[in-house]
């Protein structure tokens, strides 16, 4: 998020209708929204949207499905219109421009290649479509496929290709477009699991190597948080939180970012504050883990901590401990799920590693240290410390 | 573990050495009877195919080799009937003796259809779009509307049609009757199109978009080419509806040149001064199907896949 100012005229990448931004738009090369909605009719899907997404950035927008976070990205590239506010790409005005003049490419979930034309042609499309000189397209289309190691492929009808490789040639066709920003909705989601880890490494290259914007759209959040140097977490139309991923699992701005982002999701128990720093929880009285000025007694909290934070033991430690009897287990290898029930019936998820197994129905002690619970206010929001 | 794995194996290298050496004799019986069986099997499927394949073929066959009698013969009984007295082209000589020749016909004919058939296929392919990706008011009133005219019997707007057509001086005139022939064609096509349109999903159509292919370079280039099965199906339909078509060209159509093929059957047919020249009937019936033959077998790859098209998925 460079903030430095351009100096000199900006290489505004051509366009007609393009109108540079005023103010601080020109300071940043990437993408900016600026109080952009849209609505179907009197439904408001995007509620008025403020985001900078700085230039080389790889942003993943996440959220559960009906967010929005595929309506914001087809508005980005042109294919939804927007009911109101701005969308800048590199600090050219491109609200009302045509999705060929916006400097981007996008990849879809569906690879959307043309059936009927050859590897070879659906690369070369766009590059027909602006009129580049023939050359000029057989050097790109060469180059894109051997960054995709699609090369054998060029002759090929998509129809005749594996999931992967058609992701792979749905991805060489936003390259040889060399855009601004690119753009993915959804891209890995049509393949299977193995396939998608060695796409997901392969996306991730292919930012390191040509060092574009990308946006990335998902509901996975292992893709967020394996690709992403920024999540935005959208809800209802509405930004949750911006943050790089360990801000996001380390530094939740409320519950909900705090339950979507980690898996198994964090545990995000009811309890009521009792003092200025103790809490009561399923009938046990824990220590709070830092005072708040402002607390009133018998408020409704949210305590919350990640299954992985949780001790099991035997012996209760004052304060900051809970028992908890094991409803059933998952095994898996490595670490084992517990999913337990407190004296209240609130379940808690436990990652355990120990060797020793755990039986259900065992009652079993759970401790944690102070610094990894996270508290939330009856709305939702993040209590913090001093506040 | 191993220990299982261990104590299986001998076991199974036991039951494959059996099957490979010593062949079940009960076994190979089986397999005999179900050679046996199959080769029944296809028999009977392949005499019951070429049963079917010339009962369909034999109306073709006789018109085209009756149509090679001489004049004389043609007046007789028609078994055999091919000639038996020698090949001649008596029957398409007489047929040009009909009307303003058969060249004539066959080109009003082929003019009507083959006009029919573009501007068809350039409408619905339009409207086809139209009713598959745009929003408007009313959209779905007006295609129920469109489909609606379905029902109406031709037969009774015979008589406004020709009033209309006499008004706009296009009153025995080709072009009249193939303005006729594509409205009357186009309810079925555009329905026709968007279904084919449905079908293309739209993620494709937006991907061109971002490749900047826009409007006719967008339907042209990327669309028209997934759209062909339900094109060449609207293509055949309108052909063989235009060139079959008789009660509008008879009506519409006054002068003897301008007569397209049916209505110069129908001359043919109805005999000069009662005596009917069946040669040349079966000389007509040739020239007149194997227009429509080549179409279909040039199309029917496509029509094929038209027809299904949306069956599955």
């Amino acid at each position: 998020m460079s903030l430095a100012p351009e100096t000199g005229s900006p290489a505004w990448a051509g366009g007609a209708a393009a109108a540079p931004l005023g103010d601080d738009g020109a300071a940043t090369g990437g993408v900016r929204l600026s109080g952009v909605r849209k609505s179907f009719g009197h439904l408001d899907i995007i509620h008025g949207i403020d985001l900078s997404i700085p230039e080389g950035a790889f942003t993943v927008f996440v959220g559960p499905s009906g967010c929005g976070k595929s309506t914001l990205l087809r508005m980005i590239a042109g294919l939804e219109e927007v009911s109101d506010g701005l969308i800048a790409i590199k600090g050219r005005d491109v609200t009302d421009l045509d999705p060929s003049d916006r400097g981007i490419a996008m990849v879809f979930q569906s690879y959307a290649l043309y059936p009927h034309m050859s590897v070879r042609d659906n690369l070369a499309f766009g590059l027909k479509m602006a009129n580049t000189p023939k050359a000029e397209i057989d050097r790109r289309v060469t180059a894109a496929s051997a960054i995709l190691k699609t090369d054998h492929l060029l002759d090929r009808r998509p129809g005749q290709l594996s999931g992967g490789q058609r992701q792979r040639v749905a991805i060489g066709r936003a390259i040889v477009r060399k855009p601004d920003v690119f753009l993915f909705d959804e891209p890995l989601s049509n393949l299977d699991a193995e396939l998608r880890v060695s796409m997901r490494i392969e996306i991730a290259r292919l930012h390191r190597e040509l060092g574009n914007t990308m946006i990335y759209v998902t509901h996975d959040q292992t893709e967020a948080m394996t690709l992403a140097d920024m999540i935005v977490v959208l809800r209802e139309g509405r930004i949750e939180q911006v943050g790089s991923p360990r801000e996001i699992y380390e530094d939740p701005a409320n519950s909900f970012v705090a339950g979507f982002i980690g898996s198994p999701r964090m545990n995000l128990l009811k309890a009521r504050r009792t003092g200025r720093d103790s809490l009561t929880l399923a009938d046990a009285t824990l220590g709070a883990p830092f005072p708040t000025a402002s607390g009133k007694s018998g408020a409704d909290v949210t305590f919350g901590i990640r299954p992985e934070h949780l001790t099991v033991g035997q012996t209760a430690v004052d304060g900051r401990s809970l028992t908890a009897s094991v409803d059933f287990s998952e095994y898996l290898g490595g670490t084992q799920y517990l999913y337990c029930q407190l004296a209240d019936g609130q379940t808690v998820t436990v990652e355990y590693r120990s060797p020793v197994a755990v039986r259900p129905g065992e009652r079993i002690v759970l401790s944690w240290s102070m610094e990894t619970i996270r508290l939330f206010d009856d709305a939702g929001l993040r209590l913090r410390q001093g506040m | 573990m191993t220990m299982t794995q261990t104590a299986l194996s001998p076991a199974m290298t036991a039951a494959g050495h059996t099957v490979e050496v010593r062949p079940n004799p009960a076994n190979e019986a089986a397999k005999l009877a179900r050679a046996r069986r199959k080769r029944k099997d296809a028999i009977a499927y392949h005499t019951a195919g070429v049963a079917i394949v010339l009962f369909f073929l034999a109306p073709f066959a006789i018109a085209f080799l009756a149509s090679f009698r001489s004049g004389a013969e043609g007046m007789t009984p028609p078994l055999p009937p091919w000639p038996t007295t020698g090949f001649s082209l008596d029957s398409y000589r007489s047929l040009d003796t009909f009307g303003a020749g058969v060249w004539q016909h066959t080109l009003n004919s082929l003019i009507v259809s083959l006009a029919t058939v573009v501007l068809t296929v350039a409408i619905s392919l339009l409207a086809g779009y139209g009713f598959s990706r745009y929003r408007f008011p009313l959209k779905n009133t007006l295609f129920v509307l469109i489909i609606a005219t379905l029902m109406i019997p031709f037969q009774s707007i015979l008589t406004p049609l020709f009033i209309i057509l006499a008004k706009l001086g296009l009153n025995n005139s080709l072009f009249g009757l193939v303005s006729v022939y594509v409205t009357l064609q186009l309810p079925f096509s555009v329905f026709m199109m968007r279904n084919a349109f449905d079908a293309v999903p739209k993620e494709i159509e937006e991907a061109a978009r971002i490749d900047g292919a826009r409007d006719l370079k967008l339907l042209v280039r990327v669309l028209l080419p997934l759209v062909l099965p339900g094109a060449a199906t609207v293509a055949i339909f309108a052909f063989l509806n235009a060139w079959n078509e008789f009660l509008a060209a008879l009506v519409l159509l006054s002068s003897n040149e301008n007569y397209t093929m049916p209505v110069l059957m129908m001359a043919v047919r109805a005999g000069r001064l009662g005596a009917i020249n069946w040669g040349a009937v079966q000389a007509g019936v040739v020239v007149m199907t194997i227009p429509c033959l080549i179409i279909f077998l040039l199309l029917q790859r496509y029509y094929m896949r038209g027809l299904m098209a949306g069956a599955v998925k």
